[in-house]
């Protein structure tokens, strides 16, 4: 080694020694990750089931997500690779645990707390100031107005069960019918098909209600071929909705490039909001809105809301409607208040650093799903 | 009442909008007419900071640059300033007046909504972007990260969730090393400094269809550099668009056995079929994108399967909104991002932002050369520590908040603006355009 090189390698070394030994932020002092902890929580009427990730830090903030189901090996699998690690470094997190939506939402929650800030303004938000909502219902007439009742405009109708395979004119007849009692109940809808028709019913199905207008058919048919699925699209103008089997974002990638997607509904429990965020990049550039699949918890309405507020092409945003009030009270009481009250078809931001929201433990403890 | 709105457009900008009164009528007719809902849906939500002033500077480090540094400082009421760079290569007065455009976008705008803004310079400039609109969102966009980043009180890479590698950002310097004799001693140097990757070209220029001649010098000064670096030192090759596709097919067939880390712009960029033809051709990684302009530049190439890395340039994709995005895109193909960079250091330093945040990342480039130049010394004067330069292979991470540098108008007034000046120009033997 030159003279040179030796004496500017020293230089170097003490610039970099001269910037570790430098003031850190009071705000990033202690974020490494020294607790993960899992609440496994269930409803007591509805019966719906989610899960609570706590993820604790040196510094003693807290930060919570959710997601759908994970075993303890996910948990012992997650530790091993989080433990010691910063909050802030969410995007090393690993694609494939049942936890990395949830850790996401939890490490963001964290840093928004640690820089007294919402998770949107994080992500460069607010970029709208309230998220238009919608809520799934059991079918038209009292269900409906149940939801509308509880501040909605629009309402995820499902498609009647269809009897067997290939249905005929009574079908699309009953569908019509229904469709038409929605409309007559001032609301709009999602005509959910929650991929139970097979791809030809739901081409007819799909032809049939675009000139009522559903906001989009969700998961007309199951994903499969994608010719098959581009089929149902080239048939009709009823714009499609997919998500919900999704479980890696190229699959959103395929859908756009085939022309079949128009409203991208990435599962917020899987994917979390950075994931969420990159899908959302994707759709954009096929000028195509985002509205994430939620049927979870509070802790993930919160992030969900948060993601919509960071977001240029967000559209709507799915709110499990809780089935009696005792759901309601408890969801309440996990996030420390009611964040999924809406009002005029819209929900509120929430306000306060991170997700938004102050996780009760004790509620999350009474609830417990053994 | 037309009077009027010539005055109100002329005189005092959007005084009107602050006001919450309607646009005046345009003379065409088409102004919006009533003030649509939502203009004010912000005023609860803001963050307490706001733009007070926007600055351009046109830096020229020799007299004859034909990339003056284009950099933007955004400044706020709470004291808070930000830096962002917006170099656009030949065109460097056209970026500073498109900068100057967005005033009336900026001043009096919370400076934290940099998503909002974002969407706003880029959907509402109705033209939607080339490279100059491009380039000036791509400074301003910096200066907001920046002012971000250190209002919340957190490195850049923070807020994106980085970094994934503690150690830094692996990054390539450039070479022109050719002989044998320069090759060991760039072999020598790098394995001392743990730098892990070259970047070259190839020689000469090209014409449309090529000679046996030709090729074989091409093929045989990769050859040559393989064989002075060794299997272990990463080499990139940058056909810098100079070959068409008939002719960079052969050549990245023909190298194959090189087992490149990747070739850059093996043909112009506007015909991604063509890029798309070449890449069949070879298992070789190819690289484009420097040219791009926002993630919807790169929709096409990564839709098509056309290339393996995405090398979109933080100074005109659109900033540290635009590469993120532009990066994503690609990742979610299995697409590895080695953004560009070949301009200043405001730029270079905030790319490595992003860098240290992607999970498909590969490598950051940096025009400078395994010896430290002139350029070099003028950077760490700036900025009092070595900005862009690699420890082991690696840039170092600063722990400090926003970009983590902070930089003096007076530094930079050494280095007064000259002028734009076209890029380098070169010819065939017969006197027609080429490429280089």
């Amino acid at each position: 080694m030159s003279m040179v090189t030796t004496r500017r390698r020293a230089r170097l070394e003490s610039f970099l020694a001269a910037q570790v030994a430098a003031a850190v932020p009071a705000q990033t002092a202690n974020l490494e990750i020294d607790e993960l902890r899992l609440y496994p929580v269930r409803e007591p009427v509805s019966g719906r089931a989610w899960t609570v990730v706590r993820v604790g830090t040196r510094s003693g903030l807290a930060g919570y997500g959710e997601c759908a189901r994970a075993s303890s090996e996910d948990l012992a699998a997650a530790q091993r690779f989080w433990l010691g690690r910063p909050a802030t470094s969410s995007a090393s997190s690993p694609a494939d645990s049942p936890l990395s939506g949830a850790m996401d939402m939890a490490l963001l929650d964290i840093v928004g707390k640690a820089s007294k800030a919402p998770v949107y303004r994080l992500l460069g938000g607010p970029t709208r100031s309230k998220a238009r909502a919608f809520a799934s219902v059991e079918g038209a007439g009292a269900a409906v107005k149940r939801a509308i009742d509880a501040g909605y405009r629009a309402v995820g109708l499902p498609v009647p069960a269809p009897a067997a395979r290939n249905q005929g004119q009574a079908y699309q007849l009953e569908l019509r019918k229904l469709v038409e009692t929605v409309r007559s109940q001032a609301a709009d809808f999602v005509l959910e098909g929650a991929g139970l028709l097979t791809p030809g019913d739901a081409a007819s199905v799909a032809a049939a209600i675009e000139s009522l207008h559903p906001l989009w058919f969700d998961e007309p048919t199951t994903i499969g071929s994608l010719e098959t699925l581009r089929k149902i699209a080239d048939e009709s103008v009823a714009p499609l909705g997919f998500g919900r089997d999704i479980r890696h974002a190229g699959v959103f990638q395929d859908l756009l490039r085939a022309g079949s997607l128009d409203v991208a509904r990435p599962d917020i429990l899987h994917f979390g909001i950075t994931g969420s965020r990159r899908i959302a990049a994707l759709a954009e550039t096929y000028y195509v809105a985002v509205a994430p699949r939620h049927e979870g918890g509070p802790v993930a309405t919160a992030a969900a809301l948060q993601l919509a507020a960071s977001l240029p092409n967000f559209f709507i945003q799915h709110i499990p409607l809780p089935a009696a009030a005792e759901d309601r009270a408890m969801r309440a009481q996990i996030a420390g208040g009611d964040l999924e009250s809406v009002k005029d078809g819209f929900a509120s931001l929430p306000s306060g650093p991170g997700l938004g929201i102050t996780v009760n433990e004790a509620v999350l403890e009474k609830y417990h799903a053994a | 009442m037309q009077r009027r709105g010539f005055l109100a457009l002329g005189g005092s900008g959007l005084a009107w909008a602050a006001r919450g009164e309607r646009r005046p009528a345009d003379l065409c007719g088409c102004a919006l007419a009533p003030q649509p809902a939502g203009s004010n849906a912000f005023a609860g939500l803001r963050s307490g900071v706001a733009i007070t002033g926007l600055k351009v500077f046109g830096v020229s480090l020799t007299r004859n640059s034909d990339r003056p540094y284009v950099f933007v400082k955004i400044e706020t009421d709470q004291g808070v300033a930000g830096w962002g760079e917006g170099t656009l290569e030949g065109k460097a007065g056209a970026v500073m007046a498109c900068v100057n455009d967005f005033r009336d976008f900026l001043i009096g705008a919370d400076p934290m909504q940099v998503e909002h803004l974002w969407q706003s310079m880029y959907v509402q400039s109705f033209y939607r972007a080339g490279p100059v609109m491009g380039s000036a969102i791509s400074g301003i966009d910096q200066a907001l990260w920046d002012i971000r980043g250190k209002v919340l009180g957190m490195p850049v890479y923070k807020l994106l969730g980085g970094p994934i590698d503690a150690r830094g950002v692996r990054g390539y310097y450039h070479t022109s090393a050719s002989t044998r004799d320069e090759l060991a001693k760039l072999r020598e140097t790098a394995v001392q400094q743990g730098v892990s990757c070259f970047k070259s070209g190839i020689p000469g220029y090209y014409e449309w269809i090529e000679t046996d001649a030709k090729i074989r010098r091409a093929v045989a000064s990769l050859q040559m550099m393989r064989e002075g670096l060794g299997p272990d030192i990463d080499i990139a090759i940058d056909f810098h668009a100079k070959t068409s596709p008939s002719v960079a097919q052969i050549l990245v067939k023909e190298v194959e056995p090189l087992n490149l880390l990747f070739i850059e712009e093996p043909c112009p960029p506007e015909n991604v079929a063509a890029m798309a033809r070449i890449a069949r051709h070879s298992t070789t990684p190819i690289a484009t994108g420097e040219r791009l302009v926002a993630s919807y530049g790169c929709r096409e190439l990564i839709e098509m399967g056309a290339i393996d890395i995405l090398q979109t340039d933080i100074n005109h994709v659109g900033g540290i909104t635009g590469l993120w995005k532009a990066a994503s895109l690609a990742g979610i193909s299995g697409v590895s991002m080695a953004p560009h960079a070949c301009e200043g250091p405001i730029g270079g330093l905030a790319t490595l932002h992003v860098d240290a945040a992607l999970p498909n990342f590969l490598v950051q480039e940096i025009c400078g050369q395994v010896r430290p130049s002139a350029q070099d010394k003028i950077w760490e004067e700036w900025f009092g520590f070595p900005a862009m330069r690699m420890v082991d292979g690696r840039f170092p991470l600063r722990d400090s908040p926003g970009l983590g540098f902070e930089l003096s108008e007076a530094a930079l007034a050494k280095y007064p603006f000259a002028g734009t000046r076209p890029m380098a120009r070169a010819f065939h033997e017969d006197g027609s355009v080429a490429e280089w």
